[in-house]
């Protein structure tokens, strides 16, 4: 058929140019590797390779999700991992052989599609062809006697169709025979066009949101107050165009972290709620709001969002010297080493006693065989168990680049009487009157992501827009319908047959539609008393809908 | 938030009546094999070669004696009284496609009845297991109070009542109950291993689930995985049926094989699978896209490369690449279908070691 059609045909694949005639020649090669890059079957070999290339982005862990897994595949594959990495394969799709493909890709797609836009306007402005000689050798067809001479015949039908906004052509003055040509389904190309710009909407959207937007993480303890700058921010992922003092200007309070479990039963322990209350203002002369944040309910400051991602348990530490000076006062969180038991591991450092402590928490604590356990989630029973160090902590030096849950204990005096078990009120007197630590309570901590993403509204609309074209495509089916009337031979009335093809009928129905068109058109037969033949839609013959670009680019 | 125990264990009750019932129902499809009239091939023979059909059509004055013509030479199935065309003969020999004609509704039943008492028995077996099936979910989404596909055993519960129903569409339209031991035989398969392998007990969602775009995400997934579940087996029917014509082409085997006449033409499955895949494809679209709006709430960020995604991004993308190589020459047949498979076989992946072996986000299979 005559216009959509993908753009490799064997003369296409011949590189064009005289040879000889260098700059005609590399215009020829140019335009042999612009037809190669957009025919179906380079687009076939991006999409398998796309696929592929996802595949080690799932399997490894990855740098943009998980660092720390990937710091663990390190010291396990010390050999393999520097191959991984170089390779790109701990940040595939982040990786330049990835947005090749991609790239590669979207090249072929607008390649094909804006043609085919140019092809799709060509044809709404042509009207349908003239309707074919034998309209017998249609896919569909089906014919029956009519009392009216030819040429109202086809009057009658071509209002049919008309009416079922069908697009016509009559034959013109001074063209012979009795016909009517109909077409209708343009929408499916148009779908079709919608679904592959709007993907490379999406695209845009993801990287408009790369561009502009950024993802920072804050953890805080139930109490504690901050300020939406980078230097009160854990973790501060900008966008490539983002600058860290334009940020907005809102502060928030934890006021209560509420965290409830299934109590019994088999899925005892398994968390059922949780429940970040906080205070917040949009800026500093806003008046204070209050909210909770629930995990599928966050919290909407302007154009950022605030998510609750993340847990755990802070007790709270008092060190005091052996003078009584008190060291360190603070709730401390603990990061939880078993999800479901929420068992965490933290380290509390008092650089000025020169004294510092690994613990583990639980939340709920039972002994089994001398260790400590936790049984559930919630802070039922909870405990501390200590081990102290003495000496110097290296806080003040300057180049520690410990973390605030990790303790060097190079150099460091392990205390005697450790580990040391304490519930919430105890204190643990340091042996060699070295001062005291007391266990003074739980508190809780949340981690929460503060995202802004100026890419996210339109890459849903694209979503959308994608999706509604891709219905269109497929359930809308681009059709031709003709009739042709000639004299029947007994010399009054006239044979009028209907033909019909579709190009594509992904979704089914062209049978059923053709069927009913062609009934419509010989019920305008004015009278009744005449027999009518039945109307008798054929097989579909149609050599394969694919021969013609179906789905796309 | 508790768990109705009195529906949690109907459900379980209902669930193995339904496998019970599908089973017999299978057994039912495979006697009609075994024992049913044999009702294709002899048929079949008379399908008027497509030239003298256009003959007939093209005298205009015949057109009521090439109707009946065409009638009768269709299958028995469509018993005399059913004076409409029915499905029509597959073609005697040409390779060329040939339409898959809906049946008319009305006469469904009817042909279903005239199918032979195999036939009858097992698709009635069939409705009966379908309801089975359809009550058991519904009490266990009583029995938890929320949408019932929230860990693997849930969804494949649920799915393969989608690919059970979608058979039914599939048997009423075109009436192809000629492929109920292979798709219900598939179902019966997966339910069981569901039943033995993944089974967990009724109970509350994580919070992360607790939220009303499960109903919205998981029910398009787990419709669309019905929908390529029934797709995946006729692609495989379809290469088998394929690689059999071509034998018979070449000389090789002679015609005649009682299983491969009686299902539909390599050609039909041809048809019937794209439109399959066409079906599930836009599903599987909105499942993507609504996942992304409740990743967005959930986690702060619509699109995160967590496996699962991941793994939904490739099935999308080579069932993408399943449409398009239908659309292009040298990938039509065969090959496209062998696309198809390794997408289907991908969205396998993704349910049964992605979200069971990686540790990600979606980790709530429930699975020990």
């Amino acid at each position: 058929m005559t216009d959509v059609r993908t753009p490799q045909s064997p003369a296409d694949t011949a590189p064009g140019g005289p040879a000889g005639e260098s700059p005609a020649a590399s215009a020829g090669w140019l335009r042999w590797a612009w037809r190669q890059l957009t025919s179906m079957r380079t687009a076939l070999v991006l999409l398998f390779l796309l696929a592929l290339g996802a595949i080690p982005g799932s399997l490894l862990p990855q740098q943009g999700t998980d660092p720390g897994s990937v710091d663990q595949y390190y010291v396990s594959h010390p050999d393999l991992a520097p191959w991984i990495n170089r390779l790109g394969l701990f940040n595939v799709f982040a990786a330049p052989w990835f947005a090749a493909i991609y790239l590669l890709l979207f090249a072929s797609l607008v390649g094909c599609v804006v043609p085919r836009t140019f092809r799709l306007v060509g044809s709404a402005r042509t009207p349908p062809p003239r309707a074919p000689r034998n309209l017998a050798r249609l896919p569909h067809s089906s014919s029956y006697s009519s009392a009216l001479p030819p040429a109202a015949a086809v009057d009658n039908a071509a209002a049919v169709l008309g009416g079922q906004r069908f697009r016509l052509r009559r034959p013109a003055a001074d063209e012979p025979g009795y016909w009517v040509s109909a077409e209708k389904g343009y929408l499916r190309e148009c779908g079709n066009l919608l679904f592959h710009l709007s993907l490379l909407g999406v695209l845009l959207s993801i990287a408009a949101g790369g561009l502009f937007g950024y993802k920072a993480d804050k953890l805080l303890v139930e109490g504690q107050t901050f300020a939406n700058t980078v230097s009160a921010l854990n973790e501060f992922h900008p966008g490539r165009l983002v600058s860290g003092d334009s940020l907005a200007p809102f502060t928030l309070t934890l006021n209560k972290f509420t965290a409830s479990y299934v109590e019994s039963g088999e899925s005892a322990g398994q968390p059922s709620n949780f429940n970040a209350n906080v205070t917040y203002a949009a800026s500093s002369g806003a008046t204070p709001r209050s909210y909770n944040i629930r995990i599928n309910d966050p919290l909407a400051v302007d154009s950022l969002k605030v998510y609750l991602i993340g847990h755990g348990y802070a007790p709270e530490f008092k060190v005091t010297e052996a003078n009584g000076t008190v060291a360190y006062e603070e709730a401390t969180p603990f990061i939880p080493a078993n999800t479901s038991s929420l068992l965490s591991d933290g380290v509390v450092k008092a650089p000025d006693a020169s004294l510092g402590f690994e613990g583990v928490f639980v939340p709920t604590a039972i002994e089994v065989e001398g260790t400590l356990e936790s049984i559930f989630p919630a802070a039922n029973n909870p405990a501390v168990s200590l081990i102290g160090y003495s000496g110097n902590l290296g806080m003040n030096s300057g180049v520690s680049d410990q973390t605030v849950y990790q303790l060097d204990t190079n150099g460091l005096t392990e205390i005697s009487g450790s580990p040391h078990l304490l519930s919430p009120g105890q204190s643990w007197k340091l042996p060699g009157d070295k001062g005291s630590i007391e266990f003074v309570g739980v508190k809780q901590w949340v981690s929460l992501a503060i995202t802004y993403d100026p890419g996210q509204v339109p890459a849903l609309v694209c979503g959308i827009l994608a999706l509604a074209g891709l219905l269109l495509s497929f359930f809308v089916r681009r059709r031709r319908v003709f009739v042709r009337a000639v004299p029947a031979a007994s010399g009054t009335g006239s044979v009028v047959t209907v033909g019909g093809l579709t190009r594509s009928d992904a979704s089914g129905g062209f049978e059923e539609e053709f069927a009913d068109l062609a009934a419509q058109i010989a019920e305008t037969e004015p009278d009744p008393g005449q027999p009518q033949e039945p109307i008798k839609p054929e097989p579909d013959h149609t050599p394969e809908p694919g021969s013609h670009s179906e789905p796309g680019a | 938030m508790s768990v109705n125990a009195g529906f949690a264990t109907a459900s379980t009750d209902f669930l193995i009546a339904a496998l019970l019932i599908y089973s017999l129902a299978v057994l039912a499809f495979a006697g009609d094999y075994a024992f049913g009239r044999p009702h294709r091939k002899e048929t079949a023979k008379p399908a008027v070669p497509a030239v003298a059909q256009l003959a007939t059509v093209g005298a205009g004055a015949a057109g009521a004696g090439s109707a009946a013509a065409l009638a009768e030479s269709g299958p028995v199935e469509s018993g005399p009284a059913d004076a409409g065309p029915a499905e029509p003969a597959p073609p005697a020999s040409s390779g060329g496609g040939t339409g898959l004609a809906p049946a008319r509704r009305v006469g469904a039943f009817r042909a279903i009845w005239a199918a032979g008492p195999w036939i009858r028995a097992a698709v009635g077996l069939s409705g009966l297991g379908i309801l089975a099936h359809f009550v058991a979910i519904v009490c266990r989404g009583i029995a938890v109070d929320r949408a019932p596909w929230g860990d693997m055993y849930e969804f494949v519960t649920a799915l393969t009542c989608v690919a059970a129903i979608f058979f039914g569409y599939i048997v009423v339209r075109y009436r192809a109950w000629a492929l109920g031991v292979f798709v219900m035989g598939a179902v019966v398969v997966a339910l069981g291993l569901a039943e033995t392998l993944i089974y967990t007990a009724a109970g509350p969602l994580v919070p992360a689930l607790q939220s009303y775009w499960l109903s919205i995400h998981v029910t398009a997934m787990t419709l669309s995985t019905g929908i390529f579940f029934v797709a995946a087996v006729l692609g495989i029917l379809y290469l088998v049926s394929e690689r059999y014509r071509k034998r018979v082409a070449a000389g090789k085997i002679q015609s005649g094989n009682g299983l491969i006449d009686r299902i539909p033409s390599a050609a039909q499955l041809d048809k019937l699978t794209y439109r399959t895949v066409v079906f599930g494809f836009p599903i599987w679209t909105f499942g993507v896209i609504a996942g992304a709006i409740w990743a967005d709430q959930a986690w702060g960020r619509y699109w995160g490369w967590d496996p699962v995604e991941t793994w939904a991004f490739i099935t999308w993308v080579i069932y993408a690449a399943y449409l398009h190589a239908r659309a292009t020459a040298g990938w039509r047949g065969a090959r496209a279908h062998y696309i198809q498979l390794l997408a289907f076989a991908t969205l396998m992946v993704n349910i049964f070691v992605i979200q069971i072996f990686i540790t990600g986000m979606h980790s709530y299979a429930g699975v020990n």
